[in-house]
């Protein structure tokens, strides 16, 4: 009993301790003045630059400064985020590779009527909300990731109200699902080369990751859709974000709502070999 | 006397929210259950995206018109992006917290599949129930 009092003595010391560290340093001035009054030069570049069609050059043609960072000016680094995200998700879906895509056994009738009818009406306006955010990415806060996972609050919600029977009857079934994510993955790793496809129909010099027109290169992505700003390649990468992470999401949601049955089958025969 | 308020306010939530990191840090080291250990992380992540999101905060100047940072045309003039400059926070803290939330949220599902799949194997998710399981399989393979 008396070791366990010592512990948590050192315990609140040092969660003390930490939070003095932290906050020395930040009364001291380390991140400048509190509350700051101006933004970082380099924040001023990236605002001024975004959409300005005087400075061609630099341009993304989206209003939505957030968004054309994530895509254009730090789009890389977006894509290899990309792989850690669904790298993460694989590795969830791994774990139960014994039963993916099987039918569950247990035949679940779900709630009630009255339930299941008012989530039918709602789940079509988050899907709505969903598709509008990634739509209009290029415009509002919103974007492929966000408006992926609000959309992907149907799935989890679908799957509590109607039960997973209703999952293994519909054709929102896992292949289908994977066949959606593979193919948008597909597409987030083509966009980027598409600038060098373009070179066999006649421009001469283009960049990958090329969104508008620069200095020495012609090659442009669409800047307008209809009579809106349309961002280029960032409309695309939204799109095909959101399509990407509603799916993968839906995906690892059906592994965890598999019935107790089912899924003491994925770990049968780890006690000889875990 | 009102930025002096401003001032303390803000100061305030900084160090609240460095409190929160602390705690959160204790209870994933502290407590042995697995999922107390998860709730600690998604807290702790939540509370670094919220810090991080308050370092791009821009504190309101008197003599600037009380309008939302957004451009009203769709060809804007060179003066209307200067007003623009003017008004809007910094937008790469927000950048950054976008892809972290994401990624956040699908480590967090990876962790959820794999505290599921270790209780299913092991009947608890007590890290130190785990512990003494493990050690009696070591002793009864080695005996």
């Amino acid at each position: 009993m008396r070791n366990i009092k010592a512990r948590d003595i050192i315990f609140i010391v040092l969660i003390i301790l930490a939070v003095v560290v932290l906050a020395l340093p930040t009364l001291l001035g380390s991140l400048g003045p509190l509350p700051p009054t101006n933004i970082r030069s380099i924040a001023i570049n990236y605002l001024n630059a975004t959409y300005n069609q005087l400075n061609p050059g630099l341009w993304t043609s989206s209003p939505e400064a957030v968004a054309a960072i994530v895509w254009d000016y730090r789009g890389l680094d977006t894509l290899f985020e990309t792989a850690v995200f669904y790298s993460a998700i694989i590795a969830a879906l791994v774990l139960y590779r014994d039963i993916l895509g099987e039918k569950d056994v247990l035949k679940g009738r779900g709630l009630s009527i009255v339930v299941q009818r008012a989530t039918a009406i709602s789940m079509v306006g988050i899907l709505v909300v969903g598709a509008a955010t990634i739509l209009h990415g290029q415009l509002t806060p919103g974007g492929g990731f966000q408006g992926g996972a609000i959309a992907a609050v149907a799935p989890v919600i679908a799957i509590v109200v109607f039960s997973r029977f209703l999952i293994d009857r519909s054709r929102l079934s896992y292949k289908h699902l994977l066949l959606v994510r593979n193919i948008a993955l597909a597409c987030i790793a083509l966009i980027p080369l598409v600038p060098i496809i373009s070179l066999a129909i006649g421009y001469s010099q283009v960049f990958i990751f090329q969104n508008q027109v620069k200095a020495v290169s012609n090659f442009t992505f669409p800047q307008i859709i209809i009579d809106v700003p349309m961002g280029g390649t960032i409309w695309f990468f939204n799109l095909f974000e959101g399509l990407a992470v509603v799916s993968a999401f839906s995906l690892a949601v059906i592994v965890i709502f598999y019935s107790e049955d089912m899924s003491r089958k994925a770990i049968e025969g780890e006690d000889i070999g875990f | 006397m009102g930025s002096e308020l401003h001032i303390a306010m803000y100061i305030t939530v900084i160090i609240s929210l460095y409190i929160n990191i602390a705690v959160c840090i204790y209870g994933i080291i502290s407590k042995p259950n697995l999922v107390k250990k998860l709730i600690s992380l998604t807290i702790l992540q939540d509370s670094i995206n919220v810090f991080l999101i308050l370092i791009g905060y821009r504190l309101w100047r008197p003599g600037i018109i009380l309008q939302p940072p957004i451009l009203l045309d769709w060809s804007p003039t060179s003066e209307a992006l200067k007003q623009f400059l003017e008004r809007a926070v910094d937008p790469l803290p927000q950048a950054l917290v976008l892809t972290a939330i994401v990624i956040g949220l699908a480590v967090n599902i990876f962790l959820a599949t794999t505290i599921l799949h270790v209780y299913r194997h092991f009947k608890t998710v007590d890290m130190d129930e785990i512990g003494m399981l493990k050690r009696v399989v070591i002793v009864e393979e080695t005996a």
